[in-house]
């Protein structure tokens, strides 16, 4: 690939370009929230409560005087790790699972898919709080019971994959030589099948940052004063009429991620080949 | 790709109702019409939680309270003004010198809205009623604690006796608890009627409870024995009164707002100045009874320490509480009761906020200074769990609050909340350090429901100083005496530290222009029978 290539590729695409941009910031508030913020996101100055967004304050301070700018930053660090929790349980669950249906197929594919076929009829955020309700309150449980809502889509995707690899003339040939079928399966079959898993992956990952934030905003979230951003959308409620900051910035927020996930999703499937080309 | 149309759903909820506050605007709140009360009309009222049961025999929070009290009478009243007891269905009655024995002379002629009269029979299987219920009603097990019968002397005169003095007992006749239901409903268990077959003698019946939408009530036609405190004789102006349930606090103040409902309750300290200068008229009255406090759980091994519990009582700011979280219509507890309960006692001193002696006393007591700020002793952090319930808006909001300060002194706390239906029994379960909470009551009585270890005992208190003196407070029926006891007992409680008073609630009620003569009776709960609409 040619440097013009993509430069021109790059310029073409500003949408993509403020979408690295926003996913890139977020990752680095998740993990490094000191770059952006010296303030300390859980104790406030109660003089200084509700004040509108302004230099001092970026996104102004909640009911306890407490920056709200520190607060959505720190709140990414818990929003992404439920959010990367998520998808890796979807992931590694439903890849595992559409890579033994589709590899050893029969009765096995039979049932899993049947089970998979339930899994996708019931909505997936009913789902979540049914199983949120069940486990109880806490990032890593609402991780849990998003993630589980996935698994059945991405056995599907990964099943479909295996079904076209597994008659590939490789993989016969493999067998032909006396291959065993682990080996076969995972030197051969899985990363073959693993592309459309993975884009689906980052599909995945904007709508996950929004149900983490759906429960979190129901109050299924980390408990108080913890801040994540679904729980910041839901605190700042009671302000709507006196204080539109409160919900407004932590949910623009929400939404810019969302959207910037689903476009950099969309790059991946497909649009990169033109660099390669 | 499956995601895409269920990613929209949710982000539609979470940015709806993120926008949803600037489509409120205000509309004209002033009244129209005649000046003069006149019967008819449907008032509708937005509750701030579900009422759960609307059997006043069982509940105690408010939401349950406004609707429950229209439908039932109680044998006595209580003015709110003077604390005076007066009649209502008992034209007179008699106290015995050692506050054992209490005869009621009913008025007679009073019926339940089933036909059947209220009479001495009905007194006695009221009370043998509340009695069987038990735990069930809370308030009611301790208002008729010792109960040892209720005697039908003749059709209209009942005698209840009581195994030990029990001087609270004429004022609890007074309560919603206390209030008189038919016996179609008192041989009903305690499930059966929460939402229906709830049969009362009030000037109002209940026609319909459908859980967390609404409680629809009407006139009862006929009612002529009301209190001796109402200004209108007969039965109410209303026709009909509905309660919604509204549990968001914005969302109510639109419905007002907009004219959805006539009366709100629960007005969230942050929307008080909005509706008055949009013309409202705010209606308020201080709660007598506990202020909202966090209550020890003794048990547990690190408020065992009393010196760990009376280190908590300094470091709490309560002013800062008020002036943050609330508004100008609230204080700061300045005892175990709140102002306006009989024989309240200002204690405001040892509640002054003192970091300093809090932190001298955590060191006293072993704790030191550990990583993050937070003491350590033994390898174990001074972490204290707390469990609070939802029902009162600001909450969440004074609790993280208080959190802040108590970090200030090396105490870690968490918070875990609750539904208000959950909370006795998450408290009876007993994991937990501090419970968050108040109860309302005029009598300082409460005080024994509250610490005595000879009833509920939710702090799992063994003190035999303390319960001396609150037996005697429920013993004198000098009242005078009386104060003297309940003053001990106000210092004592706080002297152990077994409860950390924060405020007293408010009760703030959001009315429209329409509305005329909504009064409060003297628990600060809403009596509806002299209120009219123009």
């Amino acid at each position: 690939m040619s440097r013009r290539a993509a430069a021109r590729f790059w310029l073409r695409r500003p949408g993509l370009v403020l979408a690295v941009a926003v996913l890139v910031l977020v990752l680095l508030s998740a993990f490094f929230p000191g770059l952006f913020t010296g303030r300390d996101p859980l104790s406030g100055v109660p003089a200084e409560r509700l004040q509108p967004p302004s230099l001092h304050h970026p996104f102004g301070t909640d009911q306890l005087g407490r920056d709200l700018f520190s607060r959505v930053v720190h709140g990414s660090a818990l929003s992404l790790k439920a959010t990367s929790l998520a998808v890796a349980v979807g992931l590694v669950a439903g890849s595992a699972l559409g890579l033994l249906a589709g590899y050893v197929g029969g009765l096995l594919d039979d049932v899993l898919m049947r089970i998979a076929d339930v899994l996708l009829a019931i909505p997936a955020l009913l789902l979540s709080l049914a199983l949120v309700t069940a486990l109880g309150f806490g990032t890593v449980k609402v991780a849990v019971a998003v993630g589980v809502t996935s698994v059945a889509s991405f056995a599907r995707i990964m099943r479909a994959e295996v079904l076209r690899v597994r008659e590939a003339t490789f993989v016969e040939a493999a067998r032909a030589s006396g291959s065993g079928p682990l080996p076969v399966l995972l030197r051969h079959v899985l990363p073959n099948a693993s592309g459309p898993v993975l884009v689906y992956a980052a599909v995945e990952f904007g709508t996950v940052v929004l149900a983490v934030s759906a429960l979190s905003f129901l109050g299924y979230g980390a408990e108080p004063p913890a801040p994540e951003w679904g729980s910041l959308v839901s605190g700042g409620r009671d302000y709507l009429a006196t204080a539109w900051w409160l919900t407004t910035l932590p949910g623009l927020t929400i939404a810019a991620t969302v959207l910037a996930a689903g476009r950099v999703s969309r790059a991946l499937d497909g649009e990169t080949e033109e660099i390669s080309r | 790709m499956l995601g895409s149309r269920r990613s929209y759903a949710v982000f539609g909820l979470v940015t709806a109702l993120s926008l949803a506050a600037t489509a409120c605007s205000s509309s004209g709140a002033s009244g129209t019409g005649s000046s003069t009360p006149h019967s008819g009309g449907h008032l509708t009222f937005a509750l701030a939680s579900d009422p759960i049961c609307v059997d006043p025999q069982q509940q105690g929070n408010n939401d349950a309270i406004y609707p429950a009290r229209q439908l039932v009478d109680s044998l006595t009243d209580q003015d709110p003004k003077t604390g005076k007891i007066v009649p209502w269905l008992a034209r007179s009655w008699e106290v015995s010198k050692d506050a054992t024995t209490f005869t009621f002379h009913l008025r007679g002629g009073a019926t339940f809205s089933d036909g059947t009269p209220v009479d001495a029979r009905a007194v006695k299987d009221n009370f043998d009623g509340i009695v069987r219920l038990g735990a069930k009603s809370v308030l009611g097990a301790s208002y008729l604690a010792g109960y040892r019968g209720t005697t039908v002397v003749d059709k209209n005169t009942a005698r209840v006796t009581f195994k030990a003095p029990n001087a609270q007992f004429l004022q609890a006749t007074s309560t919603f608890t206390l209030g008189l239901l038919a016996r179609s409903t008192t041989r009903l268990p305690a499930a059966k009627r929460c939402t229906d077959h709830i049969v009362g003698s009030g000037p109002f019946t209940l026609v319909d409870y459908t859980p967390n939408k609404s409680v629809e009530e009407r006139r009862r036609a006929g009612y002529s024995w009301g209190s001796s405190l109402w200004r209108k004789k007969g039965p109410a102006y209303l026709e009909r009164i509905s309660f919604k349930v509204v549990p968001e606090s914005g969302v109510r103040t639109g419905s007002l707002q907009s004219g959805q409902a006539d009366a709100i309750g629960g007005v969230a300290p942050q929307d008080e100045d909005g509706l008055k200068a949009a013309g409202f008229t705010l209606l308020s009255r201080a709660n007598p009874g506990v202020p909202f406090a966090l209550t020890a759980n003794t048990a547990r091994p690190l408020t065992r320490d009393a010196r760990v519990r009376q280190a908590i009582q300094l470091g709490v700011n309560r002013k800062e509480v008020v002036d943050t979280v609330l508004s100008r219509r609230y204080q700061p507890a300045t005892s175990a009761l709140a102002s306006t309960t009989t024989a309240y006692q200002n204690l405001g001193d040892r509640l002054a906020y003192a970091p300093d002696r809090a932190r001298k006393l955590l060191d006293e007591a072993g704790w030191k200074p550990g990583p993050g700020g937070i003491r350590v002793k033994d390898g174990q952090k001074l972490s204290l769990k707390v469990v609070w319930a939802t029902n009162f808006g600001p909450n969440q909001t004074a609790l993280e609050l208080i959190q802040q300060q108590l970090k200030k002194i090396g105490v870690q706390i968490t918070l875990k909340s609750t539904s208000i239906g959950d909370y006795v029994q998450v408290r009876q379960k007993g994991d937990y350090d501090y419970a968050w909470g108040n109860t309302t009551r005029v009598d300082p009585d409460i005080l024994r429901t509250s610490f005595s270890s000879k009833g509920l005992n939710l702090s799992r208190l063994h003190d035999s100083a303390l319960d001396a003196v609150l037996d005697e407070q429920s013993a004198t029926a000098d009242a005078a005496r009386r104060a003297g006891y309940a003053a001990r007992a106000q210092a004592l409680v706080l002297e152990k530290g077994y409860q950390v008073p924060v405020f007293e609630l408010t009760t703030v009620v959001g009315v429209s222009g329409k509305v005329h003569d909504l009064d409060f009776e003297a628990s600060s709960r809403l009596q509806f029978h002299d209120t009219w609409l123009s």
